[in-house]
């Protein structure tokens, strides 16, 4: 990848975060816990996807962020209040310009009806508030036509409320056509540098804006041993001589107002019709001709500045490396790493792991004592791995924040589409998962809120007759539990009809004709696959999918789904899932002399089978008795090949898996070694795909252990 | 024996960000020597890397070697004029 490119992607992941705070920014103003701090970090992230987009040449979206910026501008000047219905357009906006990004990003196309509708929207809304400052710059966001690549030169009025503050002086806002004199100070900090930005282009600008002396001030430029070569050491003092508002030389810095030192001021125009105004004149006069002078000096501060590290080499470079680092290592709190660094690591922890527990394997065969130094120093060892994999773990964990983000905008856009009032409360963003877990958590909770939205939750007028508030809510919290997170998802509205739960399943054949359920049991079949209870097939939730797909991708992430319901008030599904994807709770069992690992969630009994409970059922086939039921008995050393004959039932543990559609089955194996928290290692990575198995690892013994499959399995059993 | 100790360096037609680390590592070689500069081939210039270009001369003023800016472009020429600067900014002789 081209250092563009690089830089570019690094734009985005960067626009990401932004979308972020803005988002949050936003809901926090909407559940007004804001302060201005707020609204300004919100119309900080819009305005920095703005520079960062015209920098990248992205046209629609510097149009769009500009517009919007423009409104919230306003905003935080107190022009225009921040009421609910202007929340709710400025939330939708950040959706846009969420999709706007992406799009930018990964191409296709954007719905222009969309983008245009909340485009005049904005433009509208800010216009009312075009009190006397806005009104002296007639609505021109709609005209605003973004600069090429990096241009920033556009006579673009509307940012006079941000900028202006010399209005006084020019006289009543009347643009200065008679020439003027400013003196910009103009100082790159290395952000400006890292976005693509330069400053030649900058001063480029300016001298185009009219008549420009340029004075460079390298004092700051380090030794090459010390110097960092995207760092930012060059500062600028420019005397402009122009008939330009004060406004329009600011505009030049419009894009990199956060990523350089900039100030502006403009040398007092003496009247000829003026007679003497004696004290403010030479005061604002004053440093003008210091800055004047400081021009054709340059070239001797270039001698001075060598001749002074010339005379005291030693001295000068340890300093200014030292003024230079500071500042340097205040700003980096972060780094971004690439993920597969991390994975890497993540993988050679795990190495670390098996290596240490088969050292003590070893130690322990060995007959070492307990006590003696080795085995106590071998304890320290295991505990510091134990540390070091906690600490790698908690590299790739990440807050839940951003997925309980995205779900806030899927409770809008379906609150919207259903016509349904509704008020998304999140609890515990903080709690950190596994960044894949995260990411695979996308789509059931996608599909989990949807639901919640469209059928959990009663229509407005349904509400009032049962005496709730006309908005529902929908509450969405993490925690962690017990080495697993707990992620519920709930809402006020009516709770599970059951009756019609029942008669639905018994219509679509889920379940027979009068056999007797309890209340779990019926709420558990909406997980059943091809179960919707919807009536008719809505735009939102009527897509084919059901709750079953949800509840085997959180199985396939290592997961539970519950469900509990109460009538009246509502109904909450609660999500169980593991830290991370690298690690897997398995029961170690043994079968025809191997050692294999079932994955504990798959597990819900172990048992003995008895004589009496063990069935044949065709040619080969067993079934076991269990509670009243038959459940099929699948032998896995046959089914995996390691013996050509079936094993006795009797002389077997049969363990009691749930796979996908809730069935059950028996899976028969040796014997059970006990509960082990195993590291996961890809068979497709470094082999390829074998039937029944899901991945492998290393056991203390430094054996290699396959995990099953449990669903491949038991599907295979019954095709 | 001077004649020896002298390189010359071109600099690429393209001195925008990406340039300037390369720059800076190339300079820190050429530490120690003499250097003429050939920067008759420069289209464009950034800031960093006229930052490189001073680190350089104040670096080799330091060292007392002779520090050379030959044919400078046209373009390099009006980069520099628009950051304030010109090409005696690059030179230093220490003979």
């Amino acid at each position: 990848m081209d250092t563009m490119a690089a830089i570019k992607q690094t734009f985005f992941q960067e626009c990401e975060e932004q979308l972020a705070e803005l988002e949050t920014g936003l809901l926090a103003i909407e559940s007004e816990e804001h302060d201005t701090d707020t609204i300004n970090a919100v119309f900080r992230a819009v305005h920095s996807i703005k520079g960062g987009a015209g920098a990248f040449g992205l046209e629609e979206l510097v149009r769009f962020a500009h517009t919007f910026e423009t409104t919230l501008d306003l905003v935080r000047s107190g022009q225009i209040q921040p009421d609910a219905g202007l929340l709710k357009l400025m939330l939708r906006s950040s959706d846009i310009l969420a999709d706007l990004v992406r799009f930018s990003r990964d191409g296709g196309e954007m719905d222009e009806s969309r983008v245009s509708q909340i485009h005049e929207e904005l433009t509208r809304a800010a216009q009312p508030g075009g009190t006397p400052a806005a009104s002296a710059a007639p609505a021109a966001a709609p005209s605003f036509t973004p600069p090429a690549a990096f241009d920033a030169g556009s006579d673009d009025d509307d940012f006079v409320p941000i900028t202006i503050n010399f209005d006084d002086i020019l006289g009543g806002g009347e643009p200065a056509v008679e020439e003027q004199v400013f003196v910009v100070s103009f100082r790159p900090k290395p952000e400006l540098y890292a976005k693509a930005n330069d400053a030649i282009k900058l001063l480029r600008e300016i001298r185009a804006l009219g008549d420009a002396d340029v004075a460079c001030d390298i004092s700051e430029v380090p030794l090459l041993t010390e110097l960092d070569p995207e760092g930012a050491y060059l500062s600028w003092t420019i005397r402009l001589g122009s008939d330009v508002t004060e406004a329009q030389v600011r505009e030049v810095f419009e894009f990199v107002e956060f990523d350089c030192d900039v100030s502006v001021t403009a040398e007092p125009k003496v009247d000829p019709n003026f007679e003497f105004v004696p004290a403010p004149v030479a005061e604002t006069r004053e440093p003008v001709p210091a800055l004047a002078d400081d021009g054709p000096l340059i070239p001797e501060s270039v001698l001075a500045k060598i001749a002074q590290v010339n005379a005291e080499p030693a001295k000068a470079s340890p300093a200014a490396a030292a003024n230079q680092a500071q500042p340097a290592q205040q700003a980096q709190t972060t780094i971004r790493v690439d993920l597969d660094r991390v994975d890497r690591l993540i993988d050679l922890v795990g190495e670390l792991v098996i290596n240490q527990s088969m050292l003590s394997q070893r130690v322990t065969e060995a007959g070492i004592a307990r006590l003696s130094e080795v085995a106590v120093g071998l304890d320290d060892l295991e505990q510091l791995t134990r540390e070091i994999q906690d600490s790698v773990m908690a590299i790739r964990a990440q807050p839940v924040r951003p997925i309980f983000q995205r779900m806030s905008r899927v409770v809008r856009e379906v609150a919207d589409m259903v016509g349904k009032s509704v008020r998304l409360v999140t609890e515990g963003e903080n709690c950190e998962v596994d960044k894949t877990v995260i990411e695979r958590l996308a789509d059931p909770l996608t599909h989990m809120i949807r639901n919640a939205v469209d059928h959990g939750l009663e229509k407005p007028e349904d509400r009032i007759k049962a005496g709730k508030p006309e908005q529902g809510v929908v509450r969405m919290t993490a925690a962690h539990r017990s080495g697993r997170v707990i992620i519920e998802v709930s809402d006020d509205g009516a709770g599970i009809n059951r009756a019609r739960v029942k008669e639905i399943a018994i219509k679509r054949g889920v379940i027979e004709p009068g056999v007797p359920l309890s209340d779990s049991e019926i709420d558990d079949l909406i997980f059943a696959p091809g179960f919707s209870t919807a009536s008719t097939v809505s735009d939102v939730s009527g897509r084919g999918v059901g709750m079953d797909v949800v509840k085997r991708s959180i199985q396939a992430l290592g997961g539970r789904i519950s469900i509990s319901s109460k009538p009246g008030q509502g109904t909450t599904f609660t999500l169980s899932l593991p830290l991370t994807l690298a690690v897997l709770d398995g029961m170690v069992v043994t079968v025809a002399g191997q050692t294999l690992v079932v994955p504990l969630t798959a597990i819900v009994e172990t048992l003995q089978p008895k004589g009496p409970e063990v069935h044949g059922l065709g040619e080969r086939a067993k079934v076991i008795a269990i509670r009243g039921s038959f459940i099929p008995l699948i032998d896995v050393g046959y089914k995996l090949g390691y013996r050509y004959e079936e094993a006795d039932p009797l002389n077997s543990v049969a363990i009691m898996v749930e796979s996908e559609n809730r069935a059950q089955s028996a899976l028969m194996v040796d014997g059970i070694i006990g509960q082990q928290q195993v590291v996961i290692k890809s068979l497709e990575t470094n082999y390829g795909q074998v039937f029944g198995v899901a991945a492998a690892t290393i056991l203390g013994d430094g054996r290699v252990a396959v995990i099953l499959d449990v669903d491949a399995i038991v599907a295979g059993n019954r095709s | 024996m001077k004649q020896a100790m002298s390189t010359t360096l071109a600099l690429p037609p393209v001195l925008d960000i990406t340039a300037a680390g390369p720059l800076a590592s190339e300079f820190l070689r050429a530490r120690g020597k003499d250097v003429s500069i050939d920067a008759s081939k420069v289209e464009r210039v950034g800031a960093q890397c006229i930052q490189v270009l001073l680190s350089a001369v104040a670096t080799w003023t330091l060292d007392g070697m002779e520090f050379d800016l030959a044919n400078p472009s046209a373009a390099l020429v009006e980069g520099l004029d628009i950051a304030g600067l010109e090409p005696a900014n690059f030179i230093a002789r220490n003979a």
